[in-house]
């Protein structure tokens, strides 16, 4: 028979203050919706309740009854990751594992098969305890055989509860107080009038006539109580960590060239992440030296996010402070997500402004209209000549757009499809020399020789580039033939 | 201030192309028929590149549109921080062309910046403009001419918002001072300027 466990942190955003103010232990303490007096108290800790500091009441009210309440707000990106951090601890103990959907500290766990590596399902259950605790979460195991029994029984005790036989485990779920479940206060309230208080009481109710006198709820849970309502473990997949790398080819020192580089991998890895509705909790960023071991640093947000701006300020701050111990030959970045709330993910759906698929629709109409070899983006490559430096590539569709680097302000050439052949030059008047446009007047300053050659294939070329200013202020870049014992004009400098 | 704060302002300034004249950069230019002339020593292909970064920058799809006698050298257009992957590029024989290839791009309302690299002497027609003014509009496309005239001719049409005169005198061994000035704008008025230093190709002093 298959074995089941639920695993119950209680009152998480309640704990997940405390954790984040430790010495707030020994006062009242609340969770607030809203750090605003008029907000509502969410959660409150034993020492709140015995003063009356109840959920529901204004935070106010609770100032006014005790001037040491402590109070906080858990935003629902810390729940989600919390859970997801609960949920790869849990994992330890076992491949399969559910968190609950509607009450956030819930867990589901498949205990069955874990005999050849666990002593026993009690110490699998106080080793549970012991990981969350040493995480500062208090928890309570309860294994057992069905999803609701498992869970009343969580609920109801602080410790573990093992049940070896269904029967006993039922027999036990049948006394929890109907108050330790998330249930309606008001349906709550109502079995109460009827003297109702615990689960074996609740179940002695008909199923018929609970939705219409009690509501959907619970019907539900009655169904679930019952097991009227068959409900199988939905484990959550474990997820890899997304990474990227990428070589320099030189050894790399400056800090914002750096981060351009970071930005190139960072991009796609929050793409992947917004598809499986996360957002990035920790980024691991590892500098591979030439001469030096590998630095590894690991950076968090204030909170999970999706942006970019943010995280690229982390990274800059961290190298900056880093001080580099050599040149950089290598980077990579591995990324940890969290759940993340609806606004992240809409915000950042709705960011890109410009539609793919339309820019590349318009290419292939382009295409259609005046030919194949229209549509192209430039291509580097390693030759020696300017026009064998590059070549067109026919481009068929767009995907993602980022810069290769920080903005340089440079100057840049217009090179012509065919070299323009230019008078000759008088070498009796070298100063008065005129090129292809008498408008710019003769040539007064001629930068060079810069000898290049390649084509030796073909025959070879030999050239001695120039670049010439003249007296309008333009500058040309051209060359000098030694074969053909010829000017040719390549380019602009624009 | 604080060392990090400087050092945060110099990865800003480094991010962002320089664009400070308030008319100047995509932004500003963004829905508009923009005219980018010269006649003479000229700055047009450098000052225009500032803006294909920032658009990329952005991850705003740009193209560039000309003749395919001439074209921006690549290896610049790299050195200037330019992604060539996703640089797209029509190069065409007819000039007429390049007008009805860059309406297809703008129809699309892909593109943040559509560069038409007119040879001179190129007119384009009077409703080709109209459709192309009100497609810029419409996606918030910046439609960038570059036309060679002197501030003296007359616009493309009536229909540009934005022409600028371009320039460019040397500074010091290798460096040059890159400007324009607005002589129409239908937006802020004419008379501002701009003016950024560049650093020449390797070999030019």
């Amino acid at each position: 028979m298959d074995r089941l466990a639920c695993v119950d942190v209680p009152a998480l955003p309640l704990q997940l203050l405390l954790r984040a103010h430790p010495d707030w232990r020994g006062h009242p303490v609340a969770v607030v919706a809203e750090e605003k007096p008029l907000a509502f108290i969410e959660w409150v800790n034993e020492r709140a309740y015995r003063l009356n500091i109840l959920s529901g009441m204004r935070y106010a009210a609770g100032l006014s009854i005790s001037g040491d309440l402590r109070a906080g707000t858990v935003s629902e990106s810390e729940i989600n990751q919390a859970v997801s951090q609960v949920t790869d601890s849990l994992r330890e103990f076992t491949p399969n594992i559910e968190p609950s959907s509607d009450e956030p500290g819930v867990f589901w766990l498949d205990a069955s098969g874990l005999s050849g590596l666990f002593p026993s399902l009690q110490t699998w259950g106080e080793q549970i305890r012991a990981k969350l605790a040493r995480e500062k979460l208090r928890a309570s195991v309860a294994i057992g055989f069905s999803r609701f029994s498992t869970y009343a029984l969580a609920k109801s005790r602080r410790t573990v509860a093992l049940f070896e036989d269904p029967d006993a485990e039922r027999a036990a779920a049948a006394r929890v107080a109907l108050s330790r479940l998330r249930f309606n206060t008001q349906t709550r309230d109502a079995l109460r009038k009827l003297g109702i208080e615990t689960v074996g009481q609740f179940l002695d109710l008909p199923a018929g006539g609970l939705l219409q006198r009690f509501g959907p709820e619970a019907k539900r849970l009655h169904d679930l109580a019952s097991g009227s309502a068959w409900n199988p473990l939905q484990p959550r997949a474990a997820v890899e960590p997304l990474t990227g790398r990428m070589e320099l080819g030189y050894p790399e020192t400056d800090v914002v060239r750096l981060v351009f580089c970071f930005k190139r991998l960072l991009h796609p890895l929050l793409e992947r992440l917004a598809e499986r509705e996360q957002a990035l909790w920790e980024l691991a960023l590892t500098l591979h030296f030439e001469d030096v071991s590998p630095k590894v640093e690991r950076l968090r947000p204030a909170e999970p996010t999706l942006e970019v701006t943010q995280l690229l300020n982390l990274v800059h701050l961290r190298l900056e402070a880093m001080q580099l111990p050599g040149g950089v030959v290598e980077l990579a970045l591995e990324t940890t997500g969290a759940l993340a709330s609806r606004e992240q993910l809409r915000l950042y759906a709705s960011r890109p402004r410009r539609d793919l698929a339309a820019a590349t629709r318009a290419l292939a109409r382009i295409r259609a209209e005046f030919g194949e070899g229209v549509v192209v983006r430039p291509v580097l490559k390693e030759g020696h000549l300017p026009e064998a430096s590059f070549s067109w590539e026919p481009l068929q569709s767009l995907t993602r757009v980022d810069v290769a680097a920080p903005h340089a302000p440079v100057l840049v050439r217009r090179i012509l499809e065919k070299p323009m052949p230019l008078p000759l030059r008088d070498r009796r008047e070298p100063e008065g020399w005129l090129l292809h446009d008498w408008r710019m007047g003769p040539v007064t300053k001629l930068d060079g020789p810069y000898e290049v050659s390649g084509g030796w294939w073909g025959g070879g070329v030999q050239r001695a580039y120039h670049f010439a200013e003249t007296q309008r202020g333009d500058q040309l870049w051209l060359y000098y033939d030694v074969r053909r014992r010829r000017w040719f004009l390549h380019g602009v400098v624009e | 201030m604080p060392v990090l704060s400087l050092n945060a302002a110099r990865v800003a300034a480094a991010v962002r192309a320089p664009s400070a004249a308030p008319g100047w950069g995509l932004g500003a230019l963004s829905g508009r028929l923009v005219e980018l002339c010269a006649l003479g020593p000229s700055a047009r292909l450098s000052l225009l590149v500032g803006l294909l970064w920032e658009a990329q920058e952005r991850g705003e799809p740009v193209a560039w549109v000309g003749p395919c006698t001439g074209a921006c050298y690549p290896p610049d257009l790299a050195a200037a921080g330019l992604s060539l992957e996703s640089l797209v590029t029509i190069r065409l024989q007819e000039p007429r062309a390049i007008a009805r290839a860059a309406e297809h791009l703008a129809r699309s309302g892909a593109f943040a910046l559509i560069a038409l690299d007119l040879p001179p002497g190129t007119n384009i027609p009077a409703p080709m403009l109209s459709r192309l003014s009100g497609l810029a509009q419409k996606h918030d496309t910046a439609l960038v001419f570059l036309s060679e005239k002197s501030p003296g001719d007359p616009s493309l049409s009536s229909l540009i918002s934005l022409r600028l005169q371009s320039g460019k005198h040397r500074v010091s061994e290798g460096r040059f001072a890159c400007s324009f000035e607005a002589i129409k704008d239908k937006r802020r008025g004419p008379g501002w300027s701009h003016e950024a230093v560049h650093h020449g190709p390797a070999g030019l002093r």
